[in-house]
């Protein structure tokens, strides 16, 4: 399905006149409507490659924002015509260092919070902010507004009416735009800050945009590691509720995994688990310490250790609450056709033995639809139960994936997302929030 | 981690719908329902976390009980099953409050417009109301009537109306109560229930048939000789003998929990999975369906009654000697009834639904019994090759077996029939909710994909009027056979079934 354009041209209005303009758009007299009842979306979306590749003409404009196919091919191709390694993820720091060191005047429309992905606004959002950062350093602030009602195309009568506000602008002129923010979030609606970019990015404004009171949507698969998972576990230590799409993108791993446990038969093994290898993509192992810490707070393992050694692999000591260590061990995998999200897991491993059970040890191995799963399958699984079930891909566009979480998040932190980023930051040895 | 019986990793997994911030309100809130149901199934979603924090439940009855009193009684039906979730009990214990309301008294019902706006605001439920009406059948309409004169349905999308079964006594009186439900608020309001429909293994008919490819092409009248439909309990009328005695099993089971599995059992695929997409096929083909013999319903239909029975130390009573119990009683707790679906898909095969107390077994299920194999190659080893059938057992033991023949080892090439068995305990280990736990959340979230639309409860009683007509006119016609209690039923129940050479299954 396509994006959608808002039906009406947006108005550009000074900052201030903006709030008092919707107010009296919505009032009854106007429409006989107040608009959909539901929840506001603030978005951060700097499409920074989107506008580096347009600028370079490698790409036709107009911005959008949106994680669009052409955007995803275009910047593949920038990868291989820059002679980036084929491992390097399509929207990664790199591509866009060598995209703005390229020459390049195109200039296209900017059309950044006017197109709405049919996936979020089939929710009927009430209002969409959207801040659009500019690459170039002097572009003053600009303000848009325009209703927008949702087309459905099934024809669902549900649909209500919402708005969209762009503020564009260099990142000094969105800090002042900041500003209006209180007048233009309705108090009764809960509202959500989508941070469309990578979390090492814009710091002032994320920390200007992302208060306390806002539910936070972010992506642990972009920005540092470090960073990403820092970040994390500060604001829901706070008491933010925020939520990872990274974390999200875990759901059919820890679906699956689940899935092999659930006959009553195959539970025993879990207390005897003494392995857990996980290989991931590229060198983001954000995704694959999620998984490691989750699966170790299900079942009650203790930290005992962990390093990084040469390539990137990082081991860690575990130990189960009968005393027994289990060895954890996420070895980054070079591909050469990266996912659309970095440090996506290939497969994983999971091995459980008993000395004390006359069972045969039993060997999980899940592998992802593209993923090969030879290296897990070798060393001595033949005197093993094996169990083999293959994840599906999670091939989702942002956009797909932000409105899952918003039609099925409770607007709080998942409790196990919060017991189990601690325990990747510690296997990470990042710095805790006391 | 201890308990291998609960796996750790299916916690917290599940993804579930968000209920939106709202106030339920319980009309009937003293009543047998309410403590046993209700407000069990709402706690299992407090504690599942899928209650909203912006909610609130209104119990209504005409009982002066205050919020405390109200809670009290509720902790006390609570406390049996959750000994180990006090804390979380008291938690929500908060969530409920009580409003006396007589749903004749139009003041009774302003005040409780008052107290919902005062919650609204306390609770910030941004205006959203469940009524739930879970009272006698004979208030149905009163109740309407004042919710609607007190405007609490007069917001579309902010209101909904759940009503709980019997919706009508007949065809007619259905369609006077759908008019009258329908002159206070929209359809789309209204969330008729039938808890067979909240049962993981009736929704679990749809998945089979619509997520495989290899059921539905064979899923007609060229793959499928008969269909039988059975629910059998053990127990007897116990203390609801005063609303038994006006139902029977025809109004109490057949026009609604079989005719439910039936529809979803022979309904044709929806387009696509929406509410009223597969309201529409249900409704269809419930139009669609008869019974075997309309002008002459005795050649379709038998009725019982169940007799003494049990054992010298555990001796059962009659229906007729149970408490409350007319001792003249003519009310039937079996039945047995033959119909057809004239349509593409199933013109020709019949249907038999079976419903009766103190059977031999409690057990829900329906049978799909295949054609034959045109020519028999090989001897049975049981004699005469058994015909293949799929079972889809909706309870006990939830799950689904298939029948087929192989070769029985040894030299020779008989043939003998085996099961292949899906167990829901054996694959997911865990035991599902109750059909209530599901049905409440979709109420509240706006789902009706799993509650009964006017046209589909019409079509169900238009079915049966020929039956409840004779009943009514000349019962002589369609006399009440006794059966003794923990049997399978009246012996005319199989000769039904004789006349077209088949049995009922017997598990």
């Amino acid at each position: 399905m396509s994006p959608q354009l808002t039906l009406q041209t947006p108005l550009q209005l000074p900052p201030a006149e903006i709030p008092l303009y919707l107010e009296q758009l919505w009032s009854q007299s106007q429409l006989g409507n107040t608009g959909a009842n539901t929840f506001c979306l603030l978005i951060w979306q700097p499409a920074l490659i989107e506008q580096e590749l347009i600028r370079t003409g490698k790409l036709a404009g107009p911005i959008i924002g949106n994680q669009r196919k052409e955007l995803i091919e275009a910047a593949r191709h920038t990868v291989l015509e820059n002679d980036l390694p084929h491992c390097t993820h399509p929207l990664d720091k790199t591509v866009l260092s060598s995209l703005s060191s390229s020459k390049g005047i195109h200039n296209s429309e900017d059309l950044r919070g006017q197109y709405v992905d049919v996936a979020i606004s089939a929710l009927n959002p009430r209002r969409l902010i959207t801040f659009a950062p500019t690459i170039s350093n002097s572009h003053p602030l600009e303000t848009l507004v325009a209703a927008y009602c949702p087309l459905n195309e099934e024809g669902n009568k549900n649909s209500a009416c919402g708005d969209v506000v762009v503020l564009r602008g260099d990142q000094k002129s969105l800090l002042k735009g900041f500003g209006i923010l209180t007048k233009l979030l309705p108090k009764e609606l809960p509202s959500w800050l989508w941070w469309n970019s990578n979390l090492d990015d814009a710091p002032e404004s994320l920390n200007h945009l992302a208060i306390k009171e806002r539910r936070l949507i972010i992506d642990t698969a972009l920005g540092q590691p470090i960073n990403c998972l820092e970040l994390l576990i500060t604001r829901i230590h706070s008491g933010q509720a925020v939520n990872d799409l990274n974390w999200l993108r875990l759901r059919s791993w820890r679906e699956t995994l689940a899935m092999v446990f659930d006959p009553p038969h195959r539970r025993q093994a879990l207390q005897n688990v003494i392995r857990l290898d996980i290989d991931f993509e590229g060198d983001h192992p954000v995704q694959a310490l999620l998984l490691a810490a989750w699966i170790s707070n299900r079942l009650n393992w203790n930290l005992e250790a962990s390093n990084k050694k040469e390539g990137n692999t990082i081991q860690a000591k575990f130990k189960r609450p009968d005393g027994v260590f289990v060895e954890v061990i996420l070895i980054p995998l070079p591909v050469g056709n990266p996912s659309i999200h970095p440090g996506q897991i290939v497969g994983m491993r999971l091995i459980c033995k008993s000395n004390k059970s006359s069972h045969k040890p039993m060997c999980v191995i899940l592998a992802s639809e593209s993923g090969e799963c030879m290296r897990l399958e070798a060393g001595g699984m033949a005197s093993m139960e094996l169990l083999e079930e293959v994840v599906p891909n999670q091939q989702n566009s942002v956009e797909m994936d932000v409105a899952r979480l918003l039609s099925s998040s409770r607007g709080t932190t998942s409790p196990l997302l919060a017991a189990s980023a601690p325990i990747a930051a510690k296997i990470l040895d990042c710095e805790m929030p006391s | 981690m201890s308990n291998p019986t609960t796996n750790p990793l299916r916690v917290g997994l599940r993804q579930e719908r968000v209920i939106s911030p709202q106030c339920l309100v319980i009309f009937g809130a003293s009543g047998d329902l309410t403590h046993r149901k209700l407000i069990p199934a709402l706690f299992q979603l407090f504690k599942q976390r899928r209650l909203p924090s912006e909610f609130a439940v209104i119990g209504c009855a005409r009982r002066k009980w205050d919020d405390n009193e109200f809670r009290q009684k509720m902790e006390n039906a609570l406390s049996k099953d959750s000994k180990e979730d006090q804390n979380l009990l008291k938690d929500f214990l908060k969530l409920l409050f009580y409003q006396s309301v007589d749903l004749q008294d139009p003041e009774g019902v302003i005040n409780l417009a008052t107290r919902l706006e005062e919650l609204d605001r306390i609770k910030a439920t941004h205006s959203n109301k469940t009524f739930y009406l879970s009272i006698s059948p004979s208030f149905y309409g009163p109740a309407c009537n004042a919710l609607r004169e007190a405007g609490l349905l007069s917001d579309i999308k902010r209101s909904r109306l759940v009503i709980e079964k019997p919706f009508g006594r007949d065809y007619s009186s259905a369609q006077i109560l759908n008019q009258l439900v329908q002159s206070c608020c929209q359809e789309s309001q209204v969330f008729r229930i039938d808890h067979y429909l909240g049962k993981e293994t009736v929704q679990n008919i749809l998945v089979m048939r619509f997520a495989n490819a290899i059921f539905e092409p064979i899923w007609n009248r060229n793959y499928i000789s008969s269909i039988q439909i059975t629910a059998a309990e053990t127990v007897g009328v116990e203390e609801r003998a005063g609303y038994y005695e006006s139902s029977g099993a025809l109004r109490d089971m057949v026009q609604n929990h079989l005719t439910q599995m039936l529809a979803i059992t022979t309904m044709e695929p929806p387009g696509h999975f929406d509410p009223e997409a597969i309201r529409n096929e249900k409704a269809k083909v419930l139009q669609a369906a008869r019974l075997a013999d309309e002008i002459k319903p005795w050649n379709c239909c038998i009725r019982g009654q169940y007799s003494k029975g049990g054992t010298q130390n555990q001796p059962l009573l009659g229906y007729q000697e149970e408490p409350g119990v007319n001792p003249d009683s003519t009310t039937e707790t079996y039945v047995a009834t033959k119909l057809f679906i004239d349509n593409w898909r199933w013109q020709g095969v019949p249907f038999y639904l079976r419903t009766g107390k103190r059977l031999a077994k409690r057990l829900s299920e329906v049978v799909l019994t295949f054609r034959e194999a045109p020519v028999h190659l090989f001897d049975a080893a049981g004699g005469s090759p058994t015909s293949n059938q799929l079972i889809l057992r909706i309870q006990p033991n939830e799950g689904a077996d298939f029948r087929f023949e192989v070769k029985s080892p040894g030299s020779g090439m008989r043939s003998r029939p085996v099961e292949m068995e899906f167990s829901y305990e054996e694959s997911f280990g865990e035991p599902s909710d109750e059909g209530y736990v599901r049905l409440l959340a979709d109420a509240m979230l706006g789902d009706p994909t799993l509650f009964t639309r006017s046209d589909e409860v019409e079509a169900a009683w238009r079915l049966y009027t020929p039956i409840l007509e004779l009943i009514e006119d000349s019962p002589w016609q369609l006399p009440l056979y006794p059966y003794e209690s923990r049997t399978w039923g009246p012996a005319e129940a199989d000769a039904l079934l004789a006349k077209d050479e088949l049995l009922w299954r017997r598990p």
